[in-house]
């Protein structure tokens, strides 16, 4: 559940960046994961591909990358610049 | 496909923190100190909470918040030690409070009739170590029916924390509890921590527990 909790404020991180009509076109999430930061790896992993693969998301996968230390970041989004524009 | 890459580089809990900023700010502009409560599920945090209610209810102006998964149970035993607000978060599956939770919260308390502001957090050692919800202290309580390698086994609650309740030891004689050592276990952790060992149950230790509180209430200042 705390992983959870992570992975849909990460969500909103992204949302702030690229807004709600962005979101859809998100190919990856970057995430920076330090490893003294009581959150398991794999279980935020695992939330965050639940999330990322259902509306308003589309295709976005998650990229953690292990560090040493205690912060957890997002690093940097991919999105696919190809989509419609209005 | 034309991919662009977004530099971000922004800490996840940027937000609950600055939210917390803005709830010890508020909290500071009243002189209200606030301890959040932290321990494992059934460590005792809501009787101790309700002893202290009863006995310090006159002397120091007390109200609290509860964080629970599901019910608002211990809000409502609290309510019957108290005429002061005692606001129940039902975190609807969260494991943890978040400093959102506690700001909205304080906007149903008249914080100029408030000295100490508890909040008790979901029961859980991992998550509630994590979220600060701005208060002024953690404070962790285990119990003599758990583990005295608690403070090993989740050591990052112990290092946030600034107090530790040492709660049930009306049942150490029945216990294979060794004191000694979870003491020493939670000082390798943080040797600063502060301890105070209770029984909510009998009264034993509550008079060091009430002097703690009127300690952090006296120095009026946050402690963190």
């Amino acid at each position: 559940m705390h992983e959870l909790s992570l992975a849909m404020e990460i969500c909103r991180i992204a949302e702030a960046h690229v807004g709600p009509e962005g979101l859809p076109w998100l190919l990856e999430v970057g995430v920076e994961v330090g490893v003294d930061g009581s959150v398991e790896p794999d279980s935020l992993e695992f939330c965050l591909e639940a999330l990322l693969s259902r509306p308003p998301f589309g295709r976005a996968r998650p990229v953690l990358d292990a560090r040493v230390g205690g912060e957890l970041r997002v690093t940097y989004l991919e999105i696919d610049d190809d989509r419609p524009t209005h | 496909m034309t991919v662009r890459r977004i530099e971000v580089r922004e800490r996840v809990m940027e937000r609950n923190d600055a939210l917390a900023g803005d709830v010890r700010r508020r909290l500071g502009e009243h002189d209200v100190v606030a301890l959040n409560l932290v321990s494992s599920p059934g460590a005792g945090k809501t009787l101790l909470l309700e002893r202290t209610l009863r006995d310090l209810g006159t002397e120091v102006r007390m109200a609290v918040v509860t964080g629970d998964v599901q019910t608002q149970n211990d809000a409502d035993r609290l309510a019957r030690w108290t005429d002061r607000v005692v606001h129940a978060v039902v975190t609807g599956g969260a494991c943890h409070l978040d400093a959102r939770q506690v700001g909205a919260a304080l906007d149903d308390l008249d914080l100029d009739t408030i000295d100490l502001l508890f909040v008790e957090n979901v029961g859980n050692l991992v998550c509630p170590a994590s979220w600060d919800v701005g208060e002024s202290a953690k404070v962790v309580v285990f119990s003599v029916t758990e583990g005295e390698d608690k403070p090993l086994k989740y050591p990052k609650m112990f290092q946030v924390a600034k107090f530790a309740v040492l709660n049930k030891v009306d049942l150490l004689p029945h216990v294979p509890f060794d004191v000694d050592k979870a003491l020493e276990y939670a000082h390798r952790v943080n040797p600063d921590l502060r301890f105070v060992q209770t029984s909510a149950s009998t009264g034993e230790g509550l008079d060091d527990w009430y002097g703690l509180l009127r300690s952090l209430v006296n120095a009026g200042a946050l402690v963190r």
